[in-house]
């Protein structure tokens, strides 16, 4: 026996193990969307590939699907840009930098269901904070035109800390010595930022990209808490109208082929990443 | 640290435990031996302590059975779902339901309630009024006994309508030029208020305008929503808002209290809303106390009148170990007596046509026997076990609709499209 296979057989176990906790149900799920079920009826009659079919021309869920899509493109560009500027800041030494560092994540510490509550009082028309400082009445949850963005508003307020520290760490990475020669030879602080801070810092960034990509895109509790996907489904994502058609009528058929659609977009995006992030490596 | 440790989960183990034990099923029976039925319902209006005695009179008349009364939590949505995980789970914990009059065909469906057609007797069935009784009928089996009844209706005021000189609209079209004659001259005051929000009372006031052009949404078990008829309603009902102007755009996010205090303090002229507005409007220390009047919904030329049906049936659990008593139960809520008492005690509006030629009632109670041809003309939303599904289409694409996101024609032929599916009629 070779060493190649004795290695086989010590990962062997893991294959097994990662197998009945994801393939399994991965593939149950792929099942069940051919099927067409409903659980309190005992009904599931196998319909091949109605369901996707369907999906197609349904709705609602490219209406979900567009929500989705914007929800994640603005709240992570601005997550980043704002982490970013955060991260250079803290980056910096003055005084009482342990405490502020501890302070810009409290929002991420607080559990995301509280926080959507917290922010559903704040974005209250008549009791709320937000109308009582801007002097205005918006019904911010209510209008189909501001719900979907105080959505983004408060998962910018929760996450960006996340990604302001994971690119803090990415510039204590940074050799000093770099900045050194290049304030030697004269080098202004944008051309600085340019030339070493943001190309030094490129992998971090895909790494957060990817993380929060893959999390905006699967949003639930935050929008869900926050407004249950009204006002007329404005701001329903794609995992709110899986839950409601999986877990709110039991459509276990349909509400899978909508499971299997989230999981093909963010494994496609997750594959876009990397190849990027390879592309890179490479050179 | 590691005894400890040990310690620690094997405590915490015996506390998670603990209630899955208390939660195993225990024989329940009194000392004499009797049986016990447990009675699950929504909040009782006004004083439980009244119904409460009904109870105890049918534990009188039947010596041995002893009823366990339990309410469920207020929101309707949350008793379903209390009935649909404990029923899935073949659970005997509850022998008697109450249940929304939309649930029993799902239930039934469902195989979760007993037949009780034997507990009427022949052509007893005439004896209730015809709306509530389809709703429990499934293929000939009666799954449940109508126990009281709701239906949408138009409330005004008098003072108002006299100070003008109008009288009360029969059409659509008289609504919206009364309402906005008199609106155009008082100050601080809503046409015509109704129930908009995403949520099952925006679907109620959906059908009643819908119904009230001639429109359907089930045609023999087919979806028929995309019609002109339909498109018709739903454009009416967004043209209140925003091209006649008689309802404020709060009506979007209404549901049926906020409405009800408008129209309580004074601010509104017509409002949509259920019966039970009534007493508090002549409650002392009303704004409109005397004022109020109430009549059937209005309709568009060429049709008729459509109010929503509303209100609660008794069924019994398939899975409880004493249908028996069980259906005893149902049996005595249900007859004449108690409905009569009911009606006297917590104002339910009975479901037995007779009642409303009571003496008693119609002495005790004018404005419930003063409804008894809207109750009479009350249409069942689509009666069919796919209802609950079919509904989470149905608000999302109306509430587009009057939010103008979605013109009718697509909010309609996008819910047609979605309840086919539902139906399993392909895609």
């Amino acid at each position: 026996m070779n060493s190649r296979d004795q290695g086989n057989r010590f990962v062997l176990p893991a294959v097994i193990a990662l197998s009945l906790v994801t393939v399994y149900p991965v593939l149950s799920v792929l099942s069940m969307s051919l099927h067409r079920k409903l659980l309190l009826f005992d009904i599931s009659e196998f319909t091949g590939l109605d369901n996707y079919r369907f999906l197609l021309s349904d709705d609602r869920f490219w209406n979900a699907f567009n929500n989705t899509v914007y929800f994640t493109a603005l709240s992570v560009s601005l997550e980043l840009l704002l982490g970013l500027g955060i991260a250079l800041l803290l980056n910096r030494t003055f005084r009482f930098k342990g405490a502020m560092t501890a302070l810009v994540l409290v929002p991420w510490a607080i559990p995301t269901a509280v926080s959507a509550r917290m922010w559903e009082w704040m974005y209250n028309t008549d009791f709320g904070i937000l109308n009582h400082l801007l002097g205005l009445k918006i019904n911010w949850l209510g209008s189909p035109f501001w719900a979907m963005n105080a959505a983004v508003v408060m998962d910018v307020w929760k996450t960006t800390p996340f990604v302001a520290i994971l690119l803090l760490a990415g510039l204590k990475m940074i050799p000093q010595d770099l900045y050194q020669a290049a304030r030697i030879d004269g080098a202004g602080a944008w051309s600085i930022f340019r030339r070493i801070t943001l190309p030094l810092l490129m992998p971090v960034v895909l790494v957060v990209l990817i993380f929060r990509t893959m999390d905006a895109f699967r949003v639930f509790d935050a929008v869900y808490v926050l407004t249950g996907g009204g006002p007329a489904n404005t701001t329903e994502t794609l995992s709110i109208y899986a839950y409601k058609v999986l877990f709110q009528t039991l459509q276990f058929g349909y509400g899978s082929t909508l499971a299997i659609v989230v999981f093909l977009c963010v494994g496609a995006i997750s594959l876009l990443y990397l190849r990027v992030l390879t592309a890179r490596a490479e050179p | 640290m590691f005894i400890s440790a040990v310690r620690v989960i094997s405590v915490l183990a015996t506390l998670c435990a603990l209630p899955l034990l208390a939660g195993c099923p225990v024989e329940q029976k009194n000392p004499r031996d009797g049986t016990t039925i447990v009675f699950k319902h929504g909040k009782i209006a006004g004083d439980p302590g009244q119904f409460r005695k009904l109870l105890d009179r049918f534990e009188r008349e039947n010596p041995g059975i002893t009823v366990k009364d339990e309410t469920l939590p207020a929101s309707t949505d949350e008793q379903h779902q209390y009935y649909v995980i404990n029923l899935e789970g073949k659970s005997g914990d509850f022998d008697v339901i109450s249940m929304d009059v939309i649930w029993v065909p799902e239930f039934a469906r469902a195989g979760w309630l007993l037949d009780v057609s034997h507990l009427l007797g022949p052509g007893e069935e005439n004896a209730f009024f015809p709306g509530p009784m389809r709703a429990v009928t499934m293929n000939d089996g009666i799954y449940a006994i109508p126990w009281y009844i709701d239906a949408g209706v138009l409330y005004y005021r008098k003072d108002l309508l006299k100070k003008y000189g109008r009288s009360v609209p029969e059409t659509w079209s008289e609504l919206v030029i009364t309402a906005q004659e008199i609106t155009g001259q008082e100050r601080g005051l809503y046409g015509f208020i109704w129930q908009g929000k995403q949520y099952e009372g925006l679907v109620c006031n959906a059908l009643e305008f819908i119904w009230s052009n001639g429109g359907e949404v089930l045609d023999k078990g087919k979806p028929v929503l995309d019609s002109p008829r339909n498109a018709e309603a739903l454009r009416f009902m967004r043209d209140l808002i925003v091209k006649y102007g008689v309802t404020p755009p709060l009506v979007t996010t209404a549901i049926e209290e906020p409405t009800r205090h408008l129209f309580g303090s004074g601010k509104a002229l017509f409002m949509r809303n259920w019966p039970y507005a009534w007493n508090i409007f002549e409650k002392q220390g009303s704004a409109v106390k005397g004022n109020v009047g109430v009549a059937p919904l209005p309709f568009f030329p060429g049709n008729r009148t459509a109010s929503t049906l509303g209100g609660w049936q008794l069924g019994v659990n398939r899975f409880s170990r004493q249908p028996e008593a069980a259906e005893k139960l149902v049996r005595f809520l249900t007859s004449p007596a108690s409905q009569k008492t009911l009606a006297l005690s917590v104002g339910y509006k009975p479901t037995r046509k007779a009642l409303y030629k009571d003496p008693d009632l119609m002495r005790q109670q004018p404005f419930m026997t003063s409804l008894y041809g809207i109750f009479l003309r009350a249409r069942p939303r689509p009666v069919t076990p796919y209802y609950l599904m079919m509904t989470q289409v149905l608000q999302p694409e109306f509430s587009a609709a009057l939010a103008g996101i979605k013109s009718p024609e697509a909010a309609l032929a996008s819910a047609q499209k979605q309840v086919r599916h539902i139906l399993g009629e392909g895609p």
